[in-house]
């Protein structure tokens, strides 16, 4: 098969992902890394995300390869100033590497830092070699558009917008390594469950997010499950909200004034997917609080570093039992399979976590 | 209106003619036909816009007519982002924040 012109240009691939996937399979090497090349690219412009990480898995693609960053780099980090412009504009003007000593900019330091920690944290606790699990290097770029309230992994890299004081303080949405390390979780959710991001599956894929940025911090401040504060974007909200952090794991519902997630499932939003904003993708940071607080109950049953046990439950499970459309159930099941894989089916990991999906009413 | 975002919440701005200086009721008055904003298809027709991604729905008024755009942030047209960047800052705008679900 002779592919399309189009595919060689990234940025004008306007062709379907399956017809890609199609010229990834049958084409020669130069077609296969275009085609995924294009491919990558589809998933940051057009936001296919979940079903272009599904087919570069099918595929055995090398994410580096196909997302146009650097192989076996070992998680080597690059902050890159986006200049206050948009999508179209990343990854900016790169203004530290690997290596280099901190600039004046402390976004940029803290885009740097934060994406160490969370490098560290899924290499030395769960042999986890970045985003992609080969190395993936660590692109950030911060000041992206002008007073940006948000963060985000956009399919490739992480972007930092500055807060405009409303939602977020100016400089906050740096500030925080649990809200760095939830933005690269969905990096690591995109390339293995794939959790789509719609109602239940998106709530998971929000709830790993959350876990995985609060165990980030938790590690870095040496905390036990006992002495961890559980809050995501702590001390950074701004004027619109109230209260002192976006959401809690240890207790949804009550981190700020517009705080509505559920602890349970008695407080389930079952909000539809309709492209309507105020629905938030059928529920997905409301719902979210469901898991958040059983991973909080199972960590704080089974004491001490929750890293360590459960968290290696959780991260089993995201990487290895998941799949694009699993439900909270499916959840529920997979981490109580993970639990008893790992510690023994009579052990206490694997009540504690049993309880707690029972204590939220999963099951 | 504008929803999702790290931080999950529903901001909507609201800009009126009827209150605006009116160099500015004329100039959004201009972004409007610039954006051929009746024009536009309601929905994308797209996939929802990737974790953590804004969501915008644009409703415009316009005597009888109104139409609402929903897009994700990534998939705004180019006079549509331009709409939405002016309304965000117009003096004399209304702002309200609220929590996902209504």
């Amino acid at each position: 098969m002779t592919p399309a012109p189009i595919i060689v240009a990234p940025f004008c691939s306007i062709a379907p992902p399956d017809l890609l996937a199609a010229v990834a399979e049958r084409g020669d090497d130069d077609d296969r890394q275009a085609a995924l090349r294009a491919l990558a690219a589809s998933a940051a412009l057009r936001a296919q995300r979940t079903a272009v990480a599904r087919l570069l898995r099918q595929l055995g693609a090398d994410h580096e390869a196909a997302l146009g960053v650097k192989s076996r780099s070992k998680g080597r980090r690059t902050v890159y100033d986006a200049g206050h412009g948009g999508e179209s504009d990343l990854p900016g003007k790169k203004v530290r590497g690997e290596g280099d000593p901190p600039v004046k900019d402390v976004a940029v330091n803290e885009a740097y830092d934060g994406a160490g920690l969370t490098y560290r944290f899924y290499k030395d606790v769960y042999g986890r070699d970045s985003i992609d699990g080969h190395g993936m290097e660590l692109i950030s770029s911060v000041h992206y558009g002008t007073d940006f309230d948000n963060a985000f992994w956009n399919g490739s890299q992480m972007v930092y917008g500055d807060g405009s004081g409303r939602i977020f303080v100016r400089g906050g949405l740096t500030k925080d390594v649990d809200v760095i390390a939830h933005e690269l979780t969905h990096g690591v959710t995109q390339m293995t469950a794939a959790l789509e991001y719609s109602k239940q599956p998106g709530a998971l894929n929000e709830s790993f997010s959350d876990v995985f940025g609060s165990l980030v911090k938790q590690r870095h401040l040496k905390q036990t499950a006992e002495e961890a504060d559980w809050l995501i974007g702590a001390g950074i909200l701004g004027t619109a909200l109230r209260g002192q952090a976006l959401r809690s794991l240890k207790a949804p519902g009550t981190a700020n004034d517009l705080d509505r997630q559920a602890g349970s499932m008695s407080g389930y939003a079952d909000l539809p997917d309709d492209n309507d904003p105020k629905n938030d993708n059928g529920g997905v940071h409301i719902n979210s609080g469901i898991p958040n607080r059983a991973f909080y109950l199972a960590a704080t049953a089974i004491g001490g570093r929750a890293w360590e046990a459960a968290g290696r439950i959780w991260y089993v499970t995201l990487t290895e039992r998941l799949e694009p459309g699993s439900d909270f159930r499916a959840a529920a099941d997979a981490t109580i399979g993970a639990a008893g894989d790992l510690f023994g089916a009579a052990s206490p990991e694997h009540q504690a976590v049993s309880a707690a999906w029972k204590d939220v009413g999963v099951l | 209106m504008r929803g999702g975002g790290l931080a999950g919440v529903v901001q909507t701005t609201t800009a009126d003619s009827e209150t605006l200086a009116p160099d500015d009721a004329e100039a959004l008055r201009r972004k409007v036909g610039e954006a051929r904003f009746f024009d536009l298809p309601a929905d994308s027709g797209g996939p929802s816009a990737g974790p953590d991604r804004f969501a915008y729905a644009v409703t415009v008024e316009d005597g009888e007519r109104a139409h609402t755009v929903r897009r994700g942030e990534a998939d705004l047209p180019e006079g549509v982002r331009a709409l939405v960047a002016w309304v965000s800052s117009v003096p004399g705008r209304r702002e309200d924040v609220a929590p996902p679900g209504g």
